[in-house]
């Protein structure tokens, strides 16, 4: 009796030390983003301990920088079109990849996995030589295609993988009562892995608001937030820079979460059945 | 869709269909990556090859670029540096990520898919944000010194906590854990926890059973996620480049000044493909893994 006690109280031991180191990591993971989050709302024009107060003025005067501005602006128009450019290229070709017989089948996925793989530099790189063919297209052009080509990778991943779970009976049945290809689509496959494209989406667009190093190569004179946000580390981290990372951190963090859940939810069932 | 009626051996109107369907759906995406990644890819590799004169590009086939990585010791010292501090950063990503991974996996219970996403979440904010704030946690003034002298720890602040490449690493480590738990966690989770019980019925220990049953399954997400870690490491410019100081440059650090401050384009191209070449080599040598981490089987 005294040695399953022993026992017991061991494994409670060896929980409550995981339980322990896990909280470091996560205190480790989230230590950064809480400093900004702190700075954001300090009264101190530098950053540092101790906190001199309380203040929202930060948020005010970033929000009349029409720098800071301009490019929250220009950042969030170019992901929407590189996540809706890249979400329309990986749906077809995840479908055809999960349902259809391929050949070269592992060949087209490590050309759609090498943008993910490879250092970004390198891809940065690459655009910058394919731009001298086509300099006028250097800014904005340049930005959305780049940040296409590296969020259609990981899209048509997440969706491969989500495709592979869907039952396909739901859509011989659609087709044995007479619908065609485009009504199927439209009618069975668009409303059931509409969780996932949103998610997807979400998950592209968080990706390429944030993306500096590629962006930063072929810009031009184009500012995104992040190339606003380098620009501005060369001198003293101004808390304004602060209280608007505040905002952008909390928003990816919310999209982020949200689209995590829903692609997880999404492969619960077909998990399951897999089983 | 997938019956093919009759046993005909020709090709059926509905068989043709599909294959068109399959080229059409295929088509749009491969050539988008064609132009926009294999093409760039293959223009660096050509530049490679060419030679500056008079701050001009010239054509032609020269090997010198190549001989330069391998021979300016600069360059050199910085592949070896870059070679090193990814793989402390992988195996500290490593060390530090295996408990939480199995932690999440196999004790978290209802918290588990909570915790999972709490551990990926950061990786989705940028990355200049996330390593900015380093600046403000490790600087000369910063957080971490003015707490340890506000603790009484130390009375003189730590000057070499910035700017060195101590820093690099701990950047990079808290970048890419993240990304090191991910494989971790779905590698463990598929171990089944009757047999560890197996192996504990059989008299081995806690520790035995965790080096023979669980260590070699959990494997490939291992190798996977090392994989990974230290490819991101290897290239990766922000961290470095905010957090290094500029006394010891990494091979990324070089890339980028050869491009942008030099103007040198095949002599940055030639070590971006010295760079590839690591990365591919890996990929080649780790593909057995990553295909059992990605669910098909050997």
């Amino acid at each position: 009796m005294s040695a399953t006690a022993l026992k017991f109280r061991q494994a409670s031991a060896g929980s409550a030390a995981f339980i322990a180191y896990s909280a470091l990591i996560y205190l480790f993971l989230y230590l950064p983003i809480v400093v900004i989050v702190l700075f954001a709302f300090d009264a101190k024009p530098v950053p540092g301990l101790p906190l001199a107060g309380f203040t929202t003025g930060w948020f005010a005067q970033a929000s009349a920088d029409p720098v800071l501005v301009g490019a929250l602006l220009t950042s969030t128009k170019l992901a929407f079109f590189s996540a809706a450019l890249a979400t329309a290229l990986a749906m077809p070709a995840a479908m055809v990849l999960a349902w259809f017989p391929t050949r070269f089948k592992s060949l087209i996925l490590c050309l759609v996995l090498g943008p993910v793989v490879l250092p970004q530099l390198v891809l940065g790189l690459g655009f910058v030589s394919l731009l001298r063919g086509a300099p006028n297209l250097v800014g904005e052009p340049a930005i959305v295609l780049a940040h296409t080509t590296m969020t259609a990778s990981y899209a048509t991943m997440v969706l491969y993988s989500r495709l592979l779970g869907f039952r396909r009976s739901y859509i011989e049945a659609a087709m044995n009562l007479g619908a065609n290809e485009l009504t199927v689509f439209r009618e069975v496959i668009l409303p059931l892995t509409l969780p996932a494209l949103i998610a997807v989406f979400l998950l592209a667009f968080t990706d390429a608001f944030g993306e500096f190093i590629v962006a930063w190569f072929v810009a031009g004179f184009t500012k995104t937030l992040p190339i606003v946000i380098w620009t501005s580390l060369r001198q003293v981290i101004s808390p304004k820079v602060n209280a608007i990372s505040t905002i952008i951190i909390l928003a990816s963090l919310a999209l982020s979460v949200l689209a995590q859940l829903w692609v997880i939810r999404q492969a619960r069932p077909s998990a399951r059945v897999g089983a | 869709m997938e019956r093919i009626s009759g046993g005909s051996p020709t090709i059926l109107p509905s068989q043709r269909r599909r294959r068109r369907f399959a080229l059409a759906g295929l088509a749009p995406l491969v050539l988008w990556q064609l132009v926009f990644f294999v093409v760039p890819l293959l223009i660096l590799l050509v530049i490679s090859f060419w030679t500056m004169r008079n701050y001009r590009l010239e054509p032609g086939f020269s090997l010198e670029n190549y001989r330069a990585v391998f021979a300016d010791p600069a360059l050199w010292r910085s592949l070896v540096l870059s070679l090193e501090t990814a793989f402390f950063v992988t195996l500290a990503c490593a060390l530090l990520g295996y408990p939480v991974a199995y932690f999440i996996a196999k004790k978290a219970g209802r918290f588990r898919i909570v915790l999972l996403i709490a551990v990926i979440a950061p990786f989705w904010i940028s990355i200049v944000m996330r390593i900015s704030a380093w600046r403000i946690l490790l600087g000369e003034n910063g957080v971490i010194n003015q707490a340890l002298i506000s603790l009484g720890l130390t009375s003189e602040p730590l000057g070499g906590l910035l700017y060195s490449p101590v820093s690099t690493a701990i950047g990079l480590v808290y970048a890419y854990l993240p990304l090191y738990v991910l494989p971790l966690y779905a590698a463990i989770d598929r171990i089944q926890d009757s047999w560890i019980d197996a192996a504990k019925d059989l008299n081995a220990g806690p520790v035995r059973a965790f080096l023979e049953v669980t260590l070699p399954l959990s494997l490939p997400g291992l190798v996977v996620g090392a994989v990974f870690c230290f490819i991101f490491g290897l290239g990766e410019f922000v961290t470095p480049a905010l957090l290094g100081g500029g006394k010891q440059l990494l091979i990324a650090q070089i890339i980028q000044d050869e491009f942008q401050r030099r103007q040198d384009w095949p002599g940055g191209a030639a070590i971006a493909m010295v760079l590839l070449a690591i990365v591919f080599t890996l990929l080649l040598l780790s593909m057995r893994y990553l295909r059992i981490a990605s669910g098909e089987r050997p």
